[in-house]
């Protein structure tokens, strides 16, 4: 199928048409891997090479080391405002770091924040948990961006468990990251039950066919790009969703106007 | 600058899992290769990983026979069942454009080890044909240490490495083996991975590699056009390092 965005894409290394939104990013070093380029300053490099707006983003530290905790989003977010926004790290293992986040969640929202990161796999508790019910609130009242890991194989962040959430908290924007992995019938499904439910695309678009299957079965106004930067490269996932067998109309969907949309309800986005 | 690709990582044939619409005949594959601007390829089939690697070579055989586009590659086994190393084998190599070889010893239940392959592997090495490791299909990092460190000589291009980057698995053996290589369809995966692992080593230690019918060669394809080196380094990854492998094979 020909296709004017990947002629472009292919000769320029962007899009000059649109800007590209990442709803699925993190930040800094992290044990079990080498990044050459974790760094706020190479992200956003790579961001502007490749024509990437804005990256919605939750630090490593932030989710992996409570003695650091979300004070590294902060930080990051305030040296590139027009192009950070952070998700703000929900670890439920730490109740009191909860506690406070969210009492001073109203002087960073918007500015730093446009809703919450859960990272149940790793740190070993279900979405479902009670002590994940104070975001998920505030994620209810204010319609906020709540960006789950999920995978299909997991019974801590797979479909069953997003079901529960879907249901409960209608009025959350339910971000399934990775689409539960694998488990595609149920992430299609569950777009199909919740209206609050948009599948990004992180992992998906390591394999040729899932993208496929979403953009077939699923609204293709809920299917949002994500990366995962500094682990994956926008020329690599762009270039994935340039290669997958969907048209043109559907890419900008995915790359770029699904999430302005999104992000729209938070913030202004700069110009 | 306008640039084609020598792709060392792509099949031909059906999986027996499903696999998104892979190329069944050479004839798609090729068609596939035009879309990309893929001018050659080392094609091995799928029926040699999860069928029966003497028929599957034979079946590969059989599908570049009329494709000089398409170099062949192997797949083997231990010498001593004599399923696929026979006397005559680097013989018959040259007689079916063979160019290179593929082992998937977890899959295929051998070590790949000096015990097992002996003098075979000193042969392989000497006549500088590549041996393709995958990562994911049927090889462990231990298997592959333990394999160069008996046969530091040999060709090695090490396909499908991981998403999660795995410098600190590779960049130890790009160090201490001047014939290891590492193919693109993961490397190219991980942000600025291509560019680090070639400022540390040189370009001339990264080979082109699509992962068709796995993985979008578009995705390999854009990572290579764009990432942060030199338009001469793009070349030798892209084209020139696979190019000078695959003439450089003695048969
Ligand atoms: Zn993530």
């Amino acid at each position: 199928m020909k296709s004017r965005l990947r002629e472009e894409f292919y000769k320029t290394g962007r899009f000059k048409d649109f800007p590209v939104y990442d709803l699925h990013g993190h930040m800094g070093s992290l044990c079990a891997i080498h990044f050459p380029a974790p760094d706020a300053d190479s992200m956003v490099k790579s961001m502007e090479k490749s024509g990437v707006k804005m990256l919605v983003f939750c630090h490593h530290a932030a989710l992996l080391s409570p003695d650091i905790g979300n004070r590294a989003n902060i930080e990051a977010v305030r040296r590139y405002p027009e192009r950070l926004r952070a998700y703000c790290a929900i670890n439920p293992n730490h109740p009191k770091i909860i506690e406070k986040d969210l009492q001073s969640f109203d002087r960073y929202y918007g500015n730093t924040y446009v809703g919450f990161k859960f990272l149940a796999s790793y740190h070993g508790c279900s979405i479902t948990n009670p002590r994940y019910e104070s975001a998920l609130n505030m994620a209810e009242e204010r319609k906020l961006m709540v960006l789950l890991h999920t995978w299909g194989s997991s019974d801590l962040c797979g479909p069953a468990q997003v079901r529960k959430i879907a249901e409960k908290y209608p009025g959350a924007r339910i971000l399934l990251g990775h689409s539960c992995h694998n488990a595609w019938d149920e992430a299609v499904k569950l777009t199909k039950d919740f209206p609050n439910v948009y599948l990004e695309l992180c992992a998906v678009l390591n394999d040729r066919g899932p993208l496929e299957k979403l953009a077939g079965e699923a609204d293709t106004g809920r299917i949002v790009f994500g990366t995962d930067l500094p682990w994956f490269s926008y020329n690599y996932y762009i270039g994935a969703v340039l290669g997958a067998d969907i048209t043109d109309e559907t890419r900008i969907k995915i790359l770029s106007s699904n999430a302005e949309k999104l992000l729209s309800e938070h913030i202004e986005i700069p110009s | 600058m306008k640039f084609k690709f020598f792709d060392a990582n792509l099949y031909v044939g059906r999986h027996a899992k499903t696999v998104y619409k892979p190329a069944a005949e050479a004839e798609e594959l090729i068609k596939e290769m035009d879309r990309q601007s893929i001018e050659k390829a080392i094609v091995w089939h799928i029926a040699q990983h999860n069928f029966s690697p003497a028929e599957g070579n034979a079946m590969l055989s059989a599908m570049i026979r009329k494709h000089p586009r398409l170099c062949g590659c192997w797949t083997i086994l231990p010498p001593q069942t004599g399923e696929v190393i026979t006397r005559c084998f680097f013989r018959d190599m040259k007689e079916n454009r063979i160019a290179a070889l593929r082992a998937f010893p977890d899959i295929h239940r051998f070590l790949l080890n000096r015990t097992v392959f002996g003098g075979f592997l000193d042969e392989v090495s000497d006549r500088k044909i590549p041996l393709l490791l995958s990562m994911e299909k049927g090889c462990s990092w231990e298997g592959v240490y333990n394999l160069l460190e008996q046969y530091p000589a040999l060709l090695c291009i090490l396909c499908d490495i991981g998403v999660w980057g795995t410098n600190r698995y590779t960049w130890p053996l790009l160090e201490n083996y001047k014939n290891v290589y590492l193919e693109t369809s993961l490397l190219a995966i991980g942000h600025e991975q291509v560019e680090a692992a070639a400022k540390k080593f040189g370009a001339g230690r990264i080979v082109f590699g699509s992962g068709f019918p796995e993985r979008y060669p578009e995705s390999s394809i854009c990572e290579v056009l764009h990432c942060n080196l030199l338009d001469s380094d793009k070349k030798k990854i892209s084209w020139t390092n696979l190019d000078s492998i695959i003439s450089g094979v003695r048969l």
